[in-house]
């Protein structure tokens, strides 16, 4: 072969594109970071069109189409151009996602998957104790989503000075809702981002993991990752006075690299956290204090741990080993 | 503010397969927990009345009548209003509740001509609750409470 047919063919050769971490998502728009380089990124055609096709009608979800192909923490092939963005050409194979349903216009729409994050080390969903009031179920939730994934869940309570007795505990309510998860398995931190309470002991924990952190509007998310990192700058905001809710103030998932090693996911509050393709029928293995029951019923695989005689997990409610606000939790998911 | 009572809607009964309406108007109360027809309620409820927070979920069939004392307490202080004795037929625990308008009074009257005769277990278990089942010394009180009047004080007078 000549040089000049070498040449030619090295021209025609496609470009095989550089490996980065999608740090930023908004609309259209991928922030990836690439050997500590960050570039504006768009998506091709055919990645945004391979994503979304074809996929099966299942129980009122259409699979794959809506999506958004790419979520924070993906790991991706991407070109550069002259003009000093990127296209990304291609999407690696994903560890794990955290997703959820995407809320129903109105009764009976369609809902889709809206995966929130990828490729995470642990799920951090974060409440308030006070000031908005914390949704037990929605905990439930993020829990359960978390255990279909496969990621290691710790839950994070913040605004610990709001809820602090003049002794120093918790609210007795309280401290035994939080108790009944550390029974189960589940890590709690509990924090408060005004006087830096609990700050180090989440440090320690986050360490050296790429973490998301999810939560109502106003828990104070970006607040916490103000504190966990000095001079981040997050925009942050109180709750509304009158409503008692926030104002979602953070608009976008980023990914943020923490000095002690590691990395923290900020996402945008949520009102509601749809599970996503997750039959009702395998819902308790998803709770591990059930986990050990399911199949022990009388009626075997086929109860559903609500009305049947001889089931397993109300007994276990029943006498005490199971908690009775996990167990409407799961009876609400089934729903 | 938020109601209490989340749960509180029509519904068909368990024991006897009626349906039942929750609305107001009929039974005068928020919280419909029992059926009018035969009394029978569902065991549901685990720390405080509507928080449908108990697993057990066995029928609750009504075993006796009180007297709501005042300040909310229970006992033979015959000044509050007559209260229905339910006991669940799994796990054996009794509540209390409320008698609604539309009950259907000679059934109430049945229930507590069969409590009459107690068996020691179940007045210890009432005692041990705070319940002082009325007996039939407390009849003309119980007539009273439902009809507004008493038949021996009528028949006398």
């Amino acid at each position: 072969m000549s040089n000049l047919s070498k040449q030619n063919s090295s021209l025609h050769q496609p470009d095989p594109g550089a490996q980065g971490i999608v740090v930023k998502k908004t609309t259209g728009f991928y922030t990836v970071v690439s050997n500590g380089q960050e570039i504006l990124c768009t998506l091709t055609a055919q990645l945004r069109k391979r994503q979304a096709g074809g996929d099966p009608v299942c129980k009122g979800k259409r699979l794959g189409e809506h999506t958004d192909p790419l979520a924070v923490g993906d790991e991706v092939i991407f070109t550069s151009h002259l003009a000093g963005g990127g296209v990304i050409i291609d999407r690696l194979p994903r560890r794990n996602v955290l997703a959820r349903s995407t809320p129903a216009p109105m009764p009976g729409a369609y809902t889709f998957e809206q995966v929130i994050a990828a490729n995470l080390d642990l799920v951090v969903p974060v409440f308030a104790a006070a000031s908005p009031e914390p949704k037990w179920n929605m905990l439930d939730r993020y829990l359960v989503t978390a255990e279909a994934a496969g990621i290691p869940a710790m839950i994070c309570l913040t605004k610990l000075d709001l809820v602090l007795q003049a002794d120093g505990s918790l609210q007795p309510d309280l401290a035994a809702r939080l108790a009944a998860y550390q029974q189960i398995g589940y890590p709690v931190v509990m924090v408060s981002a005004c006087t830096g309470a609990g700050i180090p002991g989440l440090k320690a924990v986050l360490s050296g993991k790429i973490s998301v952190l999810v939560g109502k509007s106003g828990v104070g998310k970006s607040s916490l990752l103000n504190a966990l990192q000095p001079g981040l700058g997050l925009r942050t905001n109180a709750v509304n006075q009158v409503t008692g809710k926030g104002k979602h103030t953070t608009t976008v998932q980023e990914l943020y690299r923490l000095d002690f090693g590691g990395g923290v996911i900020d996402t945008p509050g949520v009102r509601e956290f749809g599970l996503w393709n997750l039959p009702a029928d395998d819902l308790a293995l998803y709770f591990p204090e059930m986990r050990p029951l399911v199949g022990t019923c009388r009626f075997g695989l086929d109860c559903t741990h609500d009305e049947e005689p001889g089931c397993a997990i109300r007994k276990a409610v029943v006498a005490g080993r199971i908690s009775p606000h996990r167990y409407q939790s799961y009876l609400h998911m089934r729903e | 503010m938020k109601h209490k009572y989340t749960h509180n809607k029509d519904f068909q009964c368990k024991h006897c397969h009626y349906l039942v309406t929750a609305d107001t108007q009929y039974s005068g109360v928020i919280n419909r927990n029992h059926c009018p027809y035969c009394l029978h309620s569902l065991h549901v409820d685990l720390y405080e009345a509507g928080d449908r927070l108990n697993a057990c979920k066995a029928k609750m069939q009504p075993v006796g009548l009180t007297l709501k004392k005042l300040n909310k307490k229970y006992g033979k202080d015959q000044h509050g209003e007559l209260m229905l004795v339910h006991q669940c037929t799994e796990c054996g625990s009794l509540s209390i509740n409320r008698i609604a308008a539309d009950d259907d009074a000679e059934a109430i009257l049945a229930v507590f001509a069969r409590s009459s005769n107690p068996s020691p277990e179940f007045l210890t278990a009432c005692e041990q609750d705070g319940i002082h089942l009325l007996n039939p010394e407390d009849a003309r009180v119980v007539r009273a409470r439902l009809f507004g009047w008493d038949d021996d004080a009528t028949a006398s007078g």
